[in-house]
């Protein structure tokens, strides 16, 4: 069995996290260019290979229909549900989009789980080239706001990465849990996240029993589709507008030459969370550049309704926990637009506290998320997350009306047993039709699935079917039926609204799984030669310079045998032996190194003091 | 019917210790599926008897005086002069909101009627709470299952009561927020 991880699947960046052991901490794992924010941008080059993180991004340039970002925008959601936002972000949905959007890259077309799925699978990549072991579980993050399909979208990325799933969990929770470690916190705490794409608060109850601590949250609210990408939205309106008054250039909102403004605009908010004023420079080639300084106070103007739209939730998550804003004891930030100045001032002023912002709000989450993996892979309990559904789950009755049969807010797992009988006489069928939402009408709420339940004829009412619904700890529906009379478990086949059914599941999974365990032998293979290689080359030129006062005829001997072993090895596929024998030949040559190292340091030095002289 | 609220939230969390699917992820999939079903099964029962409401209602379905999830309405009849007024006051807000009259009269008149059927929401709580605790005395006493049945069939008419005035209250707020 491989390691496990902690992975914040967000919709700007992307972490991976784990557990050290020694440290008693979890810490990021960074990525090859050194940083541990993997842009969460995929990008599919010519010859149909995929590019992930901080490559793809520079292609969001380059080669603009070849390559997506934000795609957690998309998880989970109809065609119908995303109009607004293909106003505003490239997005390329295929035509052929039914029940699962489809968006094409370049000559192909991939679900937004496949999309993830890449993503997921650079960070495992980046976390095995790190412990140089194999990684196969993982604990992955999703906005607490999330409804049922935007999670099983999640789960399903995870498994199409080759990962098994432990828990989702919900992203203010994974927070909470960081800071836990942190510090000692009692109380009631409210969190705040406020990310790329999505807006979430929680409000949490840490108590301490003699068993641990249990991290409970009484209430979650959110808005799955506000965010800094919202912020950088206005900033982009803005600057087409005075584009549009002062050169006459309209600017396509979803055209390539776009993506050069959107990068001087974010990079302008970034600036601003320090700075008092900055520059947005643009070139419209032959017209001229578009160039404009922006003030803090001019940007806080323009994106106050945005931050004032995350006092709903906050407000409403309060009412749910049946606390007021004064009876919170801490507040915790999260996410990068927690940054902002005016966030910062506005969370304060609602709570009447100075918020905590001791840990870096870009990876607190994967922290949070790498101390559950490792609590649920150690087995040693000193914590437990009590987490909730965000959506009341519900099912239609007559005249589209909802009988809500689990609450919003319910500490999950949860369940609900409903009955179900036949309406007229010799009825085969009954239909079932489950949503989430807060809403009274169906048409009004998110529908998750479809489902019938066979029953053979007979008068009306005498079928007596038990349908019990469950929501699981990760906030997934799962859906039994048991037919009362006969004693018998119903098969439910369970249609899911949005979202790969099993079968589409399974023949992704029969293609990327088999390739994720290969992949990860190869790339082993292939690092392990280049390293054979290198050492190699450098035993080569060691020995050739080293005369016979350095080296010993036994240990030449013994270094020529180690040498040749390993070139064996490299013609094989076998990583391990390759490691073993490099370990070998570096033992052997260590004393050769050793003297060689002392000779170029007395030449080094004698090559000084000649030049002195 | 009267309970310790830390208690029963102490005695929760002793159990969610025990039962929570984290403690099973390694155990065979017949474990984490009785972990799954049990926790479940403890997170309803907490939620449900954490609420006053939530405690009767429970009696009575388990007590089987009332059929689970069955939700009767009954006008109080005291307040049957009061509906009254309120269904006109909604009646002329709804039209004057299409023919354009004196909404803000016609808001304050509802605002009003709302605050006064809150308040008969807490009187009927209260009365609730009373049957509890009669209820438990009743159980400690040994009480006779005349006795008994006739206390159970109080709260059943209270709940509907309450009912009938909750879905009142929801209305007229609904149709303020509208105006």
């Amino acid at each position: 069995m491989g390691r496990v991880v902690g992975i914040d699947l967000g919709t700007t960046y992307s972490l991976v996290a784990y557990m050290d052991a020694q440290a008693g901490a979890p810490k990021t794992i960074p990525g090859p260019y050194g940083s541990a924010l993997c842009p969460s941008v995929v990008s599919v080059d010519a010859k149909g290979k995929i590019i992930v993180g901080e490559d793809a991004r520079d292609r969001l340039l380059t080669e603009p229909e070849r390559t997506i970002y934000s795609v957690k925008r998309l998880m989970g959601r109809g065609v119908a549900d995303i109009q607004d936002e293909l106003k505003i972000f490239p997005f390329r949905i295929d035509a052929k989009s039914d029940n699962v959007i489809r968006v094409n890259l370049g000559d192909k077309s991939f679900t937004p789980p496949e999309i993830s799925a890449y993503i997921l699978r650079e960070l495992k990549w980046w976390a095995e080239a790190y412990f140089k072991e194999p990684v196969d579980r993982a604990v992955i993050t999703v906005p607490a706001y999330f409804n049922d399909a935007q999670r099983q979208a999640t789960k399903d990325a995870g498994r199409l990465a080759g990962l098994e799933v432990l828990r989702l969990v919900n992203e203010p929770t994974a927070a909470a849990l960081a800071y836990g470690l942190h510090k000692e916190k009692r109380g009631q705490v409210a969190v705040y996240d406020f990310g790329g794409g999505t807006f979430d608060i929680s409000i949490l109850k840490l108590i301490s029993t003699t068993e641990g601590d249990i991290y409970q949250v009484l209430a979650t609210n959110g808005d799955t589709h506000l965010g800094g990408d919202d912020i950088d939205n206005a900033l982009m309106d803005l600057a087409r507008r005075e584009i549009r008054e002062k050169f006459s250039v309209e600017l396509d909102p979803r055209g390539e030459d776009v993506q050069t403004l959107r990068k001087s605009l974010i990079r302008a908010k970034h600036e601003l969370s320090t700075a008092e004023k900055t520059l947005i420079e643009y070139p419209l080639g032959p017209k001229g550049m578009y160039v404009r300084e922006i003030t803090r106070a001019e940007f806080e103007e323009l994106i106050r309704p945005i931050v004032a739209r995350t006092m709903i939730p906050a407000k409403l998550a309060l009412a749910d926990a049946k606390l007021s804003a004064k009876q919170i004891d801490e507040a915790v930030l999260v996410g990068g637009s927690t940054r902002i100045p005016l966030v910062r001032k506005t969370v304060g002023e609602f709570f009447e506290r100075t918020p905590h912002s001791e840990l870096d709000p870009d990876e607190v989450v994967a922290l949070g998320a790498a101390v559950q993996a490792d609590i649920l892979e150690s087995g040693v309990k000193t914590m437990l997350l009590l987490d909730v559904t965000p959506l009341s789950l519900g099912i239609e009755t007559m005249g589209g009306v909802i009988a809500k049969i689990i609450p919003r807010n319910s500490t999950i797992p949860a369940s609900a047993q409903e009955m179900f009988t036949t309406g007229v006489d010799n009825q085969t069928a009954i239909d079932v039709h489950i949503l989430q939402g807060e809403r009274e009408l169906a048409k009004d709420c998110r529908s998750l699935a479809r489902f019938q339940l066979k029953t053979p004829p007979g008068p009306a009412g005498l079928a007596r079917i038990e349908v019990k619904f469950l929501i699981d700890a990760n906030g997934i529906l799962q859906v039994a039926a048991k037919d009362l009379r006969t004693d018998l478990q119903h098969v439910v086949e369970v249609q899911p609204s949005y979202g790969l059914n099993d079968t589409e599941i399974e023949r992704m999974l029969e293609e990327s799984i088999d390739f994720a365990e290969q992949d990860f032998a190869e790339r082993q293979v292939i690092e392990a030669r280049t390293e054979a290689d290198s050492i190699l080359a450098a035993t080569d030129k060691a020995l050739k310079n080293a005369g016979a006062d350095v080296v010993t005829t036994a240990e030449r001997a013994a270094i020529d045998k180690s040498a040749a072993e390993l070139r064996t090895a490299t013609t094989g596929s076998d990583y391990k032996a390759m490691r073993e024998k490099i370990d070998a030949l570096n033992a052997a040559t260590e004393h050769l190194a050793e003297v060689l190292m002392n000779g170029a340091l007395s030449s080094a030095l004698k090559g000084k003091s000649l030049d002195e002289f | 019917m009267t309970i310790e609220p830390a208690a029963l939230e102490g005695q929760f969390h002793m159990l969610s210790w025990k039962l929570h699917p984290d403690n099973f992820v390694r155990a065979s999939e017949f474990e984490r599926n009785l972990s799954l079903q049990r926790s479940s099964e403890l997170n309803d029962a907490y939620r449900t008897l954490r609420e006053p409401l939530g405690r009767v209602e429970y009696l009575l379905e388990f007590l089987k005086v009332r059929k689970e999830g069955e939700t009767k309405q009954q006008a109080p009849p005291e307040l049957l002069e009061e509906v009254f007024e309120l269904n006109e006051s909604l009646d002329e807000l709804r039209e004057a909101r299409t023919s354009g009259g004196d909404v803000a009269l016609l808001r304050g008149r509802l605002d009003a009627a709302a605050g006064n059927f809150q308040a008969k929401l807490t009187e009927v709580d209260a009365e609730l709470a009373a049957l509890g605790t009669q209820w438990d005395a009743a159980l400690d006493s040994g009480a006779d299952e005349a006795k008994r049945t006739a206390l159970l069939n109080r709260m059943s008419e209270v709940l509907n009561r309450r009912s009938y005035i909750r879905n009142l209250v929801d209305g007229v707020q609904k149709e303020i927020a509208a105006a």
